[in-house]
This record gives structure tokens, C-alpha cells and sequence, in this order.
């Protein structure tokens, strides 16, 4: 009986807590406070799902055929296809008369000397100064030796003081320059050469290109433009200069003719060219040279049956024949193209060097095929495109460098694709917040008596945070050593000290190593697996979360290799399962070393030879991260 | 036929009447023809209005009233400009394009940097200072030739009187002598220049060599540009000499790609008549050394040392002289790493690096003669460049020689206002290539001193080379290159080199975010304001939250600790 | 250095100093700002040896007595740089470390290592001092003084003040405290918050000493170049802001954006603003000099002209001063965070903008915002946390809030 007058006067006393705050505003405030943040404690595990749920969704959206927008130039002096081009057969003859040379030279297999002195003399004939660079690269796989052919023709009444390069590799592009030639691309650009000179309109210098190799002679012949050093790059220096280049296209044309011009135009380390220049390259194929666009290689089957089918077989027919699946595999196919090359900051040709030295640069691709269109088509594009390079009176400069392309004429704004990664970051942000209150914290439910009777009063007061002091130094310690053994097995990877397997091996069991440093858990104290969880977490969101506006695809990648797995590392009692586990994450971690070599190994020389930094990313940043939540399914609990 | 005779008559009365004025004033025109190594053809245009007696005003007497000026032939409209402003020496030269020292050799004309250059000396006085009448005289003239002197402002003025030594002679008036240079190298000369230049000549473009200067043809050469030169000659007076040199590429404009060329198909002109007033009016061709043989028509009034003369008379046929190689067909060119380049010294400037915060300015030196060689070295750089000297290193194939550049003077920029002057010698061993390198700074600017079009970046003005000194073994023709262009041989002038000009980019603000800026910084730096002072001046109290029949029964005997006093 | 592991510490720091660094460091925007970046500095002396007054341009803004110390009695060469650029950083580790002493009055603790190593290896200080800008001989100016302050050597540390001012104007927002330093004792107490011990007048005469100081070297400073232009190029810069070059501070951005007219007048509320924290905190913290000394070293990382990285470095250095306030910070993981964010924006922004030509100055700017942010942020915490310490650990049930 009295218990019941007890609760009512409990209730009560709530009651008037609830409606009149209580004595003290202060109170009041707090405890509002403290059923808010209660709240939120309560929804973290959910809302982590929501964000997880929705931007990996998001990235799965994509390729929808309900994104993206139509292109549209930005810069209006660059006036795309406004221009009547004079090109016309007599320079298709030269250029064909020039092929056939060329094909005498590879028949009997000249030395690149050979070929860049007959390509400097075909621009000395034209009066346009001409030298040859010779250049090697010592890589661990052995030196790389080349000679490039290099031309500057002045433009009448010009400064000299800006340029744009025109330029065509001697190796083609397909197949990443196995021993496919660009025979045509170079000679269109020769014929072209003495075409353009015939006109005094230029407003900057034509500088010509012929590089050898596929990417490392244009790689000797730009770093020595722009006076960057390379430590293993022996190099002549250029005997002739030019002023600053703003805009370059690259020609790659290895069959004998070409159905589509494809459009190649990722960077190193993933930077892209300004949209402008590729729109207005697109507009003017179209227009001017009337030739289909597509981007990379990669043709619609719904408009040329014999491109292969991008549809999965196993999907039913119903759906094979859905115009939005069709589209949806279309563009998923670009997309993961693109990705494929950005996330690894490999350059999808010869353009991609120049990004490096803020050149705008893009590859006109001539898809092999039967036909129609040949050298008068190319050099009628190519043509109008410099003319429209020549027009720029400033460097492409609007916010145009970050974009998904999904289609020759359909992009998407950074806004449309960036949350995406960005909120798988900050799920994992807030799982390493939670686990960071969980590591400091501990609910524990009190239940004494009369607690017992006023807790229906007061619910706050059953369950207490009872606080309990981090091992914040540990975790960082882990963390910092991780990231040593991380750099040691680059030095290690890089120069191919042993063998993928052994070395896969030490750099697994390594960390093992490091998990003796913290000394043994004081009672009262968090286990350092906790800690070390929260800090891996929000580091690694902030690396995927800061990546994402440099390379959205490696963000991206990031996010889908580290999102889920690290999340959901937790030590576990049994020793079975925390082997098992740490077997599992140093696979994620270090597998590819064993799987995929071939990668690794292409991985290595674009930093050999082009500088490119996502091996070391790898390496350094990813690999140790990983080895951390091995770690802390490994630490004890 | 009647016309012809009242045009005659009217020809002859105007000459009486003019040497009846011109009798202190002489007017000589002349023009240079030189076909080029490299197929093109360069043609160098010369007017020169002596006034006999004349001498600059000193500028002390700027006060007191100056004596009327009675021309005939000196152009009335810049004598004007010279006597305001009491300039002793002027030169003034709008170029477009950069001259190719190495197929071109030197030009008649040393003033071919690209762009807009002008240098003045000027004597000093208690009256106006010098600088104050440079203004008044770059705004003038950029009045009088339609072109943006205006801009040669003190942010491009500098002193560098080593390099622009007076090339006639300087009256000694109480106070020594001044000199101001600047350049534009943006400014672009056309026929908005041309058209004032030719108002200045007695018989404008209708007669003449002068009738020649057809703006169509002029401005489609492939260099071209126009001077302006006035000068004190102390035994003769004072002398104008406008000039304009123009390189045409007959190659290019010629169907069948030979490099035949004659005056009609060069200038789309002859000369129909003689200008009356002219005290002599010459056609020089300088005949071609080549294998292939030529023909010229007409037949020459005279040739001496390979130079054929035509004397333009009042006679009644136009004189239309042609150049032909009759036995070549479409012009071969020389191979250019074959052939020796024309210049005692070839010099190549590039601005190297990537980042808009710094970059490293490279110049590369080849002494052409096999005898050592001293040159000046002439920087005047805008603040938009700042060199960092202690980073300037000399290398000779490889080989550190700091000891080849000595620097005569350096002032450094002053941002905003001032450029920076660097005049050096380089001591240029015999055929080697000297590498000049040192970093450089690129500033931040504010928004508004950006120009329209930001993202271009800034013309920056050619550095000058200028060879004094030549090795003893070196024989008096040690040149590789025709003497230097001469005024009636009256004097020789130094040979200026201008290497190319640069074009920095500077990195540039969003010029549509002030507001936005403005209110974002003022934001953070208020919340944190707010918040620092809400934590110090707000008392700190302790409430009882969690009131459990326990904690509240704790809360009676609970002491709080003492709290900090605000103050 | 009494200590092998320490000596250890010191043959560690100076490996680093000799390690290569790449060439960017030189003229990296956040490691040295337009007054302490090295390659001026060395312009400014091959000037001034070839006879050029390198006051008279508008690139060398040094203090004439770093002028006339590494013109004439410290070459600087490829190898004595680093070695005295680490040199200052172990001097002012070692001062930081004798402040720590005698704040707990202990002849020698555990925490001496680690407070030494905190300041070593603080990635704030180390790669300023990798890229040898000058503001690393400020901090060890700063702590020097401090120390002297401390141990009660008023005249000395006054006489280190004066130099620190010579070579950077705001940190006079320290002289206060300093002054009242110099006549209290630098033991904690900000548990048990008392009136200010010992008389403010005392503070007088070692004002006129300061003073004193300050006229002599500026005197000599006068003498060494000959004229007074050097007033007007080094302390004018820190008023009048003639550099715009971007650094990871809040003012380069506002004044390239700035209307030329409201200039001056934003300009002073810039340098005024500085001031106004003077006094409230030195009222607040008059039982703990040092506190208060720390907290106007977080005011000026957050709002000094030039900041580098070195400046907020300094500040997180010495929070290793006052362990009793760690339990009390308000959120110290997102202090952390925001730090962890802008100190990875910071690179990648700038070079984003002008190296790779794909982002704008929006983006670095938007960095620097963060990084103030989070410099903000962890000054806040230290305000907190030093009047929270005072009121000790509470029963539960009981929460401490301001009214």
C-alpha cells in the first residue's frame, strides 16, 4: 500500500519534473541534454546501417540511366566546329605517302634512331625546326631506351610564349602498348605538320611530338620541357623551346581505318582534363568530321551489331532486351573502365603525362574497323580541334576537372557521384565515434532495491556509465608501427626484394610483432583493441572521405575494400576464430601481392618510370590500415 | 593624259614650294630589301627628316616660352611632343612576333622586342622632374600612335642606362642626362598604329617608297613593326628617323611554294611616283650569295659590294623590282642543325616548373664564335616575377662556373610599385653553351590587380643581350652576321639580342567570392571569439541533475569545491 | 639532458634533420610563411652582403638581427642550417622541459622524456623546422623566455622577449603574463583558484626594463642596415599585411578578397582583435600565469598574420605542461579529428590549387577555415578544462554548468 503511494508521489514528482523543469533551469537543460544524447546512442547503430546502406546503393545508382546531364561548353572562345577546315586529299595523299615510308621503316625493322631522324627530316623539309631526344629510364626491370622526334614551328606574328602539342606515340595505345604501332597517327601528324604550316593564323606555337614507345618517351620529352628532374632518367636536353601549353591532343590511330573516334582522357594519379576540351572535341567529330563518338572504345551494340553484347548471358531475355538494363550495362561498363583507370592513376594514354604539368590533354582514339572514315576525316577533326585550341585566349580554367562521364554526351557533376563514397566514410566515422564511448565508457545496470521501485519513476537512473581510462598511447603506438611496417614493405615491394609469396608471408605475420608492444590491460582500463578500433576507423574515414576529392574512384575503391571489413573487426575470445580472422584480413590486406602479380607489377612501374603514387598509397596508407583491424581482431578483448 | 599633266604640274609647283621651306630641313627615305636564308624576305623601311641647326630644349628653360616651330617636313605633331617635354632622345618601337636571330641574323633594326618598347633620355632640371615629363611624354605619344604607352607606368619604368647607351649625342645642358625604358610586351601593334605613323611623313602613303606600306600585306608578314627614333646629331641637328622592317614568307603566299618575289607580289603595290620632297629616295636589294642563280629586273642603277640600288625619280614608269631563281623550283630549306645560326651569341630563355607559387627561370647561352665573348645582360622584370638571386648558378656543359657572371646592379621589386633592374656581364667561353638558372617567385595578387582575362597570366618583357667584347684572335670580321644596319654610314649602333618573352601564370582568387569571404572568415573568427569569452566571463556553478533518492540524500552533506570567482 | 634515452631522442631529431626532404619543403605555403621562409631569408642576406640594401625590395622581410646573425657569425651552408634549426628545436624542447620541472617543483619526472619528446616530434614542429623556417627560433624564443620567466630571471627573460619581438610583432600579446610570470611562480594552481599572489606594481620597472631592451635592439637593428626602412618592411608587414601569400592562416584569403577601400579598416580590426583577449584572460587566470600564457599561444595560432604550422604546434606542445586538465577537456576526440582532417586537407588543397590546376583557391581556403576550426576548437578545450580542473570530480548526479 504505501509502495503505491510511494509511485504515485514518484510519478508525480516526474510529472512536475517534466512540466516545470524541475528546481534548476541548469538541470533541466542538462537533462534534456542527456536524454538527447541518450537517443542518439541509442539510433548510432542504425543510422551507421542508413549511411552504409545508402552509399553503397548510391554507388550501385550510378550508372542509372535517371543521372547525369547533357555536356555543354562552358568556355565561349573555344567556339567547337565553327570553323571551315581546308584540309583536303592532297594532304591524305602526303600523309599516305608518309605511311608508306614508315611501313618500309618498321619492314625492315629500323632502330627508333632511324625513325625520329626520318621523322625530323620530314619536318625539316617542311621548314620547321626539328631535333630528336634520345632517352633512357633504368628500372629495376632493365634500362628503357628511346629517341623522340620533336618539332616547334613558330607561329607568324606569335610571342612564342604559349604553345600546344600535338603529338603521336609510336606505340599504339591498344593493349597498353604491346607491340601494336601507331603508324597512321604518326603519320597523319607529320602530313599535318606541313599542312598547318601553310596558314598564318596560329596565335601560338604548333610544338609536334613524335614519341617513342608507348608512355616513357613522351614522359622523357615532357619532364625535360618543363625542367622536372627524374632520378632515373638520363635524357638529352631539348635543343628548341617553347612557351607555357595549355591544350594538347593525341593522336592514336593503329588500323587501317575507323568506324568511331573514341575519346581517352584520364590522367596520372587520376586527374582529369578540363570537360571543355573533350566536349568541344566531341562536338567537332560529330559536326565537322562527321564521325560517331564513343568514350574509350567500348561500342554501343545497340548501334553497331557487332560490337560484343555488355548485357550478362545469364540474365533472362526479358531483361536483355530492356532498353534501361542495356543502358544501365553501357554505362556501368564506362564506369568501371573508369575507375579501373583512375583508382590506379594510370593514364589511359599518351595524353595522361601532361596532366601532370596542368596540360588540358586528350587522346583521339580511331576504333579499328573496315571503315568508312580514314586520314581525310581525322585530319579534318583534327584540324578544327586545334584551331579551336588555337582560339583560347586564358587557360581552361571553370570548376570543369571533376566528372564522371558516362556517355560521349552525358556527365555527371561532382555533387551527383561524391556523396557516395563520402558517406560510407562517415558511417565508419561514427562506428569509430561510438567505439571510442564504448572504449571510455561502460553501461552497467545498477539493481538495488528501492532503485528497483524508482526506476519506473526515473528510467534514466537504472543503467549508469560507469567511465574507465583509454589506452589512447597503445593504440597510437600500434597504429604508428603499422604504418612503419608499411613503408618498410614498400622499400621491400619495390625493389622486389624476394618473392611475392615470402614476402606476403613476413609482412602478415609482421604485425604480430607489434601486438606485443602495448603492455598487458590494467584492470580498470580499456582493451586497447577497442581503442585501436576507434582510432583505425575515423582515420581510415578520413583518408577515404579526403582521397575522395583528389580521385573519386580510389575513394570509391577504398570504400568498398575498407567499409564493411573494417567495421566489423572485433577480437573474439577463442583462439581458433582470432586466427582465422587475422588470416582473412591480412588476405584482404596483402592479397593481391599473391594473386593478382601482373597488376602489381604495372602498379610498380608507372612509379618507376611516371611517379605515379598509388603503389606506395597502397603500401603505405591501405595496406597498414587493414593490418590494423587484424590487429584488433588478434589484440585480446 | 591632261590629268597627268596637271598632276605633274601640281607635283612640280608642291616642290618648288617645299625646298623653297625644306632648305634647313632634309628628308631622306630608303628601302632595305635582304632576301632570307630561310626562303622569307625581310624589307626594312627607313624615313629620315633631319632639321639642320636644331637642338633639343633644355629642360631648364621649360619655364620660359619656347620659339615657334615653323616644319615643313619634321612631323609637327611629335616635334611637339619633343619640345613639351624637352626629350633630348627618343625611341619608341611596336613590334608583333619574335624575331629569329638564328635564320634571320641581327636586324637593321636593334629595337625587335616583341611588343611595345620605348626609352627615353632626357636631362634633368629643377623645373619638372624627369619623371614627371617620362609620363607626360609615354601618355602623349600613346595618344599619337593609338597604342597603351599609357601602361608603361613606374611598375615597368626602369633606369638600365648600361644597356640603352644614347646613339646620337647628348647636349650639355646644367643638369646630366636621364634615361627611362619600358616595355608592354602584351601591347600588339596593327593598323590602328600604322595608320598615325605614315600622317607623320611628308607625303603620307601616296607617293614614294611610303606608298608601299599597304596595312593588307604589312600586318600578314610574318614579323613586322615600326619605330621611332629621334635623335640629337651634334653637327648636323636633330634627326626623326621612322622606320617600319617587315619578314614576309613568299614561300608561303606562293602556290607552287617557291620563294621568287617581287615588289607587287610582296606589298600588292609599286611605286607609281616619286615623293617630291625627298632629298634622296633609295631601293636597296641585297643580292642573294646562294649557289642557285637569280635574276632582278629592272637593271639596277648601280651595285656595289652586293647590294643593288634603285634611285626612285620622278620618272614616269613605277619601279616594281622583282628577285627570280629561275633554275629552282619549290624552295628548298636549310636542314637548321646544319647550318650555322647568323648571331655571334644565341640565346634561349624558358620559365621551367609547374607550381603558380615559385618556377625556375633557365636561360641557355651558345657562344657561336670560337673566340670568348663578353655580353650585357639586361633584366627588367616586373614584380610579377621576383628572382631569388642567391639561386642564380652558371653552368658550362655540365660544369659549375659561377665565376662566368659578374652582376653590375641589381635593384630588387618593390610589390606594387616597382620592377626589378638586373644588369650583368656573362663571360661566354669560345663555342661552349652557358646554362643560366635561378629559381624565381611568383606573388599572390590581390583581386583587383588581376587583369581581365586572370587565367592568361602576364606577359613578362625580354631580357636584352648585349656582346661588347670579342677574343683577341678574333679578326675584325670575326661576325658571322652582316654588319649592323647603318644610317648613311654614319654610325654603327650596338647589337641588341631580345630573347623571347614569358608568359607567367599567377595563381589567381575566386574573383566572385568577396562577400562570401568576407562573411565566412568574420563568422569563425566571431564564433570563436564568442565562445572564448562565454567560457571566461560566465560563472561556473554546479547543478544537481540526476536527483536519486540516494544522490539527493548525498546532496545535502555535498560540499562543492570552491568555485573560480569572475572577476 | 641528463639522460641517455634523451640523447637518444636528440641523435633521433637530428637524423631527421639530415634525411632528404624533397625540394617542395622549401617553398611549401604551410611550413614557412613570407616572414620566415628560409630562401628568403638567404636572399635577404646575399643582398645584404653584395651591398644591396635588402630592405629596399619587397621580398625580404626578416628581423635585421637574424640578418646580421647569419650574415656574419652563423653562415648558413647546407649543413650548418640543419644543424642549428635543431638545435633551437632541442633548446626550446630542453626550456619546455625545466618549465615542466618546475611547474610540479620535482627535481626530475617520469614525464620529462615524454614532454621533450612531444615537442621533437610534433609533426607541427618537426617539418617547419625540416624546412628550416624561421618560426621555429621564434617558439624557442617563446619557451626560452617562458623558462626564464619561470625560474624568476625576469631581466632574461625580458631580454629574450625583446629579441622574440624583433622577430615577430604579435607575440607582444604575451608580455603580460610574462611580466606577472616573472614576479609569481609558475607552480599549478589551477585546482585551488586564488587572487594574484605578489604585487602588479612590481610589474612596472620590468616594463621599463622590456622597454629598454626593445629601444637598444632596435637601435642596433638601425645600425646594421643603416636606415630605418627595416621598421616598415618587418613590423609594418605584421600590420599592413603587403604579402598575400597563402598560408594556413585566416588572413591572406580576406585581404586578396578585400575591397581596396575597406582595407585599413579591416586591417585594424584584425590587429585590434588580437589585443582584446589580453585582459580577460590574464583577469580569469591570475592564479596561473602560465595557463594563461599558454591559452594567448593558442590565441595567436588560431589569429596571427602569418601563422605556420609551428605556431599551433607550440600551442599542442605545451598542453604537455598541464596533465591535470586532461581529464577535463571538453571533446577532445573531435578536436582531434577536425586537426586529423585540416592537416590532411591543408597539403592536398594547396597543391590541388596550384600545382595540379583542378581546384580553385575556394578549396584552400576552405581548409584553412577547418584548421582554424580545429585550432579553435582545442583553445576552447583548454579554456574549459582550465576552470573546470578547479572544481575537481563530481558524485554522479551532479553536473558542472555556467550560468
Amino acid at each position: 500500500m504505501p509502495t503505491i503511494l510511494q509511485k504515485l508521489a514518484g510519478v508525480a514528482t516526474a510529472l512536475r519534473q517534466r512540466l516545470r523543469g524541475g528546481d534548476d533551469p541548469n538541470a533541466t537543460r542538462i537533462r534534456r541534454r542527456q536524454v538527447l544524447t541518450n537517443k542518439l546512442w541509442k539510433g548510432l547503430p542504425f543510422i551507421r546501417l542508413v549511411l552504409f546502406l545508402v552509399g553503397y546503393l548510391w554507388m550501385l545508382a550510378l550508372p542509372s540511366s535517371q543521372f547525369g546531364q547533357r555536356i555543354y561548353i562552358d568556355e565561349n572562345a573555344l567556339q567547337p566546329a565553327q570553323v571551315h577546315t581546308y584540309w583536303n586529299w592532297n594532304d591524305v595523299h602526303r600523309a599516305d605517302r608518309i605511311l608508306e615510308d614508315l611501313e618500309q621503316l618498321r619492314d625492315r625493322n629500323a632502330t627508333n634512331d632511324e625513325i625520329a631522324r626520318y621523322s625530323v627530316g620530314v619536318f625539316e623539309k617542311l621548314g620547321i625546326p626539328a631535333r630528336t631526344q634520345r632517352y633512357s629510364f633504368d628500372t629495376l626491370g632493365g634500362a628503357i631506351n628511346g629517341t623522340n622526334a620533336y618539332a616547334v614551328m613558330a607561329a607568324p606574328r606569335a610571342s612564342g610564349a604559349e604553345a600546344i602539342i600535338i603529338s603521336a606515340s609510336w606505340l599504339s595505345r591498344t593493349g597498353e602498348g604491346d607491340e601494336t604501332l601507331n603508324l597512321r597517327g604518326v603519320a597523319i601528324v607529320l602530313s599535318l605538320a606541313g599542312y598547318l604550316k601553310k596558314y598564318s593564323l596560329w596565335a601560338k606555337d604548333l610544338v609536334f611530338v613524335i614519341s617513342d614507345g608507348y608512355l616513357d618517351g613522351m614522359q622523357a620529352f615532357i619532364t625535360t620541357y618543363h625542367g622536372l628532374p627524374q632520378a632515373n632518367l638520363h635524357t638529352e636536353p631539348l635543343e628548341l623551346s617553347s612557351g607555357v601549353v595549355w591544350t594538347a591532343i593525341n593522336v592514336d590511330y593503329p588500323g587501317h581505318s575507323f568506324s568511331h573516334l573514341g575519346i581517352f582522357f584520364e590522367g596520372l594519379n587520376g586527374r582529369l582534363p578540363n570537360q571543355d576540351l573533350m566536349n568541344s572535341v566531341g562536338v567537332i567529330s560529330r559536326h565537322t568530321g562527321g564521325v560517331p563518338v564513343v568514350v574509350y572504345d567500348d561500342l554501343d551494340p545497340r548501334e553497331t551489331p557487332s560490337a560484343p553484347t555488355v548485357v550478362p548471358s545469364w540474365m533472362p531475355e526479358g531483361l536483355k532486351n530492356n532498353g534501361d538494363v542495356q543502358e544501365y550495362a553501357m554505362r556501368a561498363k564506362v564506369i568501371s573502365r573508369h575507375v579501373n583507370y583512375q583508382a590506379r592513376g594510370a593514364a589511359s594514354g599518351v595524353h595522361g603525362l601532361l596532366h601532370q604539368f596542368r596540360i588540358d590533354a586528350l587522346t583521339v582514339y580511331a576504333v579499328p574497323a573496315t571503315g568508312p572514315h580514314g586520314f581525310y576525316a581525322l585530319g579534318k577533326i583534327l584540324e578544327s580541334s586545334l584551331r579551336t585550341m588555337n582560339n583560347l585566349l586564358e587557360r581552361l580554367h571553370a570548376s570543369f576537372f571533376f566528372f564522371l562521364l558516362v556517355r560521349p554526351e552525358i556527365f555527371m557533376k561532382i555533387g551527383m557521384y561524391l556523396p557516395s563514397a563520402i558517406l560510407v566514410g562517415t558511417s565508419m566515422l561514427f562506428s569509430g565515434l561510438g567505439e571510442w564511448v564504448n572504449a571510455g565508457w561502460l553501461l552497467t545496470s545498477v539493481s538495488l532495491e528501492d532503485e528497483e521501485k524508482s526506476e519506473k519513476a526515473r528510467p534514466r537512473s537504472v543503467e549508469k556509465w560507469v567511465s574507465r581510462d583509454r589506452p589512447v598511447l597503445d593504440a597510437v603506438t600500434v597504429m604508428i608501427a603499422t604504418h612503419a611496417i608499411g613503408y618498410v614493405f614498400w622499400e621491400a615491394v619495390s625493389r622486389r626484394l624476394a618473392h611475392p609469396a615470402i614476402l606476403f608471408l613476413i609482412f602478415a605475420a609482421a604485425p604480430l610483432l607489434v601486438a606485443r608492444l602495448p603492455q598487458p590491460t590494467r584492470p580498470g582500463s580499456a582493451p586497447v583493441s577497442a581503442v585501436l578500433k576507434a582510432l583505425n576507423l575515423c582515420f581510415t574515414s578520413a583518408v577515404i572521405s579526403i582521397t575522395a576529392v583528389l580521385n573519386f574512384s580510389l575513394a570509391a575503391a577504398l570504400a568498398v575494400f575498407m567499409g564493411i571489413p573494417l567495421t566489423l573487426a572485433s577480437p573474439s575470445p577463442r583462439l581458433p576464430s582470432r586466427i582465422g580472422k587475422y588470416a582473412l584480413y591480412s588476405i584482404l590486406a596483402l592479397g593481391w601481392l599473391v594473386f593478382c602479380p601482373e597488376d602489381t607489377g604495372k602498379a610498380l612501374w608507372n612509379w618507376e618510370v611516371l611517379r605515379v603514387w598509388f603503389a606506395p598509397f597502397v603500401c603505405v596508407v591501405y595496406v597498414p590500415l587493414v593490418l590494423q583491424s587484424a590487429l584488433v581482431c588478434w589484440l585480446p578483448s | 593624259m591632261r590629268w597627268n599633266i596637271c598632276s605633274k604640274t601640281s607635283l612640280l609647283l608642291a616642290f618648288h614650294v617645299a625646298t623653297a621651306f625644306a632648305l634647313h630641313e632634309q628628308f631622306d627615305e630608303d628601302l632595305h630589301l635582304r632576301p632570307l636564308r630561310d626562303g622569307k624576305l625581310l624589307s626594312r623601311f627607313s624615313f629620315t627628316t633631319l632639321l639642320k641647326g636644331a637642338t633639343p630644349r633644355d629642360p631648364q628653360l621649360l619655364s620660359v616660352d619656347d620659339e615657334a616651330q615653323h616644319y615643313t617636313l619634321f612631323p609637327l605633331a611629335l616635334g611637339q611632343v619633343l619640345r613639351e617635354h624637352a626629350v633630348t632622345e627618343l625611341h619608341l618601337s611596336l613590334n608583333a612576333g619574335r624575331w629569329n636571330y638564328e635564320a634571320w641574323g641581327y636586324p637593321d633594326e636593334p629595337g625587335v622586342g616583341t611588343g611595345a618598347e620605348l626609352w627615353a633620355w632626357m636631362g634633368d632640371s629643377t623645373q619638372t622632374s624627369v619623371d614627371q615629363r617620362w609620363q607626360g611624354l609615354r601618355n602623349a605619344l600613346a595618344g599619337l600612335f593609338c597604342a597603351s604607352l599609357g601602361h608603361l607606368d613606374e611598375q615597368r619604368t626602369t633606369s638600365p642606362s648600361l644597356t640603352f647607351q644614347p646613339e646620337g649625342s647628348l647636349p650639355n645642358f646644367t643638369y646630366p642626362h636621364r634615361l627611362r625604358h619600358a616595355t608592354l610586351p602584351s601591347e600588339h601593334v596593327c593598323t590602328e598604329n600604322l595608320t598615325p605613323f605614315l600622317k607623320l611623313l611628308p607625303c603620307k602613303s601616296l607617293s614614294g617608297i611610303a606608298s608601299l606600306l599597304n596595312p593588307h600585306r604589312m600586318f600578314d608578314a610574318d614579323w613586322h613593326g615600326l619605330g621611332v627614333h629621334v635623335r640629337y646629331r651634334e653637327d648636323a641637328g636633330v634627326e626623326v628617323r621612322l622606320t617600319f622592317q617587315a619578314v614576309f614568307d613568299p614561300v608561303r603566299s606562293s602556290n607552287d611554294r617557291r620563294r621568287d618575289w617581287s615588289l607587287r607580289s610582296t606589298f600588292d603595290r609599286s611605286i607609281e611616283r616619286a615623293c617630291p620632297v625627298a632629298h634622296s629616295s633609295k631601293v636597296r636589294v641585297e643580292l642573294p650569295h646562294g649557289p642557285s642563280p637569280y635574276s632582278i629586273t629592272p637593271e639596277p642603277t648601280g651595285i656595289s659590294d652586293s647590294v643593288a640600288t634603285y634611285a626612285v625619280d620622278a620618272s614616269d614608269e613605277a619601279l616594281d623590282v622583282a628577285l627570280r631563281w629561275p633554275t629552282e623550283g619549290s624552295f628548298e630549306y636549310p636542314n637548321t642543325s646544319k647550318v650555322p645560326p647568323l648571331t655571334d651569341v644565341s640565346v634561349r630563355r624558358t620559365l621551367k616548373g609547374t607550381s603558380q607559387a615559385e618556377a625556375q627561370l633557365t636561360l641557355v647561352i651558345t657562344n657561336n664564335l670560337p673566340v670568348q665573348v663578353s655580353t650585357g645582360y639586361l633584366e627588367t622584370m616586373p614584380w610579377h616575377l621576383q628572382f631569388y638571386l642567391h639561386t642564380l648558378k652558371a653552368s658550362v656543359n655540365g660544369a659549375a662556373r659561377d665565376d662566368l657572371v659578374s652582376i653590375l646592379s641589381y635593384m630588387p621589386p618593390v610589390p606594387h610599385s616597382r620592377p626589378a633592374l638586373l644588369q650583368a656581364v656573362l663571360t661566354l667561353p669560345p663555342s661552349s653553351t652557358l646554362h643560366l638558372t635561378m629559381d624565381v617567385l611568383k606573388p599572390f595578387l590581390r583581386y583587383t590587380e588581376h587583369q581581365p582575362d586572370a587565367q592568361r597570366g602576364w606577359d613578362l618583357p625580354p631580357a636584352v643581350l648585349v656582346p661588347f667584347a670579342f677574343g683577341e684572335t678574333a679578326s675584325q670580321n670575326h661576325t658571322v652576321s652582316q654588319p649592323a644596319g647603318t644610317i648613311q654610314g654614319s654610325l654603327v649602333r650596338p647589337r641588341r639580342i631580345y630573347t623571347s618573352i614569358l608568359l607567367v601564370d599567377l595563381a589567381t582568387p575566386d574573383f566572385s567570392m568577396p562577400y562570401n569571404v568576407i562573411i565566412l572568415s568574420c563568422t569563425l573568427i566571431a564564433l570563436l571569439f564568442g565562445s572564448v569569452f562565454n567560457c571566461l566571463t560566465r560563472k561556473i556553478a554546479i547543478a544537481r541533475v540526476g536527483p536519486t533518492p540516494t544522490s539527493a540524500a548525498r546532496q545535502e552533506d555535498h560540499t562543492p569545491a570552491p568555485e573560480p570567482q569572475a572577476q | 639532458m641528463d639522460d641517455p634515452s634523451l640523447l637518444a631522442l636528440v641523435a633521433v631529431r637530428v637524423a631527421l634533420a639530415f634525411a632528404p626532404v624533397p625540394e617542395t619543403f622549401k617553398y611549401d605555403q604551410q611550413l614557412s610563411s613570407p616572414l620566415t621562409a628560409y630562401s628568403r631569408l638567404r636572399e635577404g642576406i646575399y643582398l645584404f652582403d653584395h651591398g644591396v640594401d635588402p630592405y629596399s625590395g619587397g621580398s625580404f622581410r626578416h628581423s635585421p638581427l637574424l640578418l646580421s646573425l647569419f650574415s656574419t657569425a652563423l653562415p648558413l651552408t647546407r649543413y650548418t642550417s640543419p644543424v642549428l634549426w635543431t638545435a633551437a628545436d632541442v633548446l626550446a624542447a630542453w626550456a619546455l622541459a625545466r618549465i615542466w620541472r618546475l611547474r610540479t617543483g620535482a627535481k626530475y619526472t617520469k614525464r620529462d622524456k615524454q614532454v621533450i619528446a612531444l615537442y621533437l616530434f610534433n609533426p607541427y614542429i618537426l617539418l617547419p623546422s625540416l624546412a628550416l623556417s624561421t618560426s621555429s627560433i621564434e617558439n624557442s624564443l617563446t619557451l626560452l623566455s617562458l623558462m626564464f620567466a619561470s625560474r624568476g630571471r625576469a631581466s632574461a627573460s625580458l631580454f629574450v622577449f625583446a629579441i622574440l619581438i624583433h622577430i615577430s610583432l604579435p607575440s607582444l600579446l604575451l608580455l603580460v603574463p610574462i611580466l606577472l610570470l616573472s614576479i609569481s611562480r609558475p607552480v599549478s594552481s589551477l585546482t585551488v583558484p586564488h587572487p594574484f599572489a605578489g604585487d602588479p606594481k612590481g610589474a612596472l620597472p620590468l616594463l621599463g626594463e622590456f622597454l629598454g631592451y626593445t629601444a637598444l635592439l632596435s637601435f642596433a637593428s638601425t645600425l646594421v642596415c643603416g636606415n630605418w626602412s627595416w621598421i616598415e618592411k618587418t613590423w609594418g608587414a605584421f600590420i599592413t599585411l603587403p604579402d598575400l601569400t597563402p598560408n594556413p592562416g585566416l588572413w591572406w584569403y580576406f585581404f586578396t578578397e578585400m575591397f581596396d577601400h575597406f582595407r585599413p579598416f579591416f586591417l585594424l580590426v584584425f590587429t585590434v582583435h588580437l589585443l582584446i583577449y589580453i585582459a580577460p584572460i590574464c583577469i580569469k587566470f591570475q592564479h596561473d600565469m602560465l595557463y594563461a600564457v599558454f591559452l594567448l599561444v593558442g590565441i595567436l595560432a588560431v589569429f596571427k598574420p602569418y601563422p605556420t604550422l609551428s605556431d599551433p604546434g607550440l600551442f599542442i606542445s605545451m598542453f604537455s605542461l598541464f596533465p591535470e586538465t586532461y581529464p577535463y577537456l571538453r571533446h577532445p576526440i573531435v578536436t582531434g579529428l577536425i586537426h586529423l582532417h585540416a592537416s590532411l586537407l591543408l597539403p592536398l588543397f594547396n597543391s590541388l590549387w596550384l600545382r595540379q590546376g583542378t581546384g580553385n583557391a575556394n578549396f584552400f581556403y576552405a581548409s584553412t577555415l577547418v584548421f582554424g576550426m580545429g585550432n579553435g576548437a582545442a583553445l576552447l578545450d583548454a579554456v574549459w578544462a582550465g576552470l573546470r580542473v578547479a572544481i575537481g570530480k563530481l558524485d554522479d548526479g551532479y553536473e558542472v554548468v555556467q550560468e
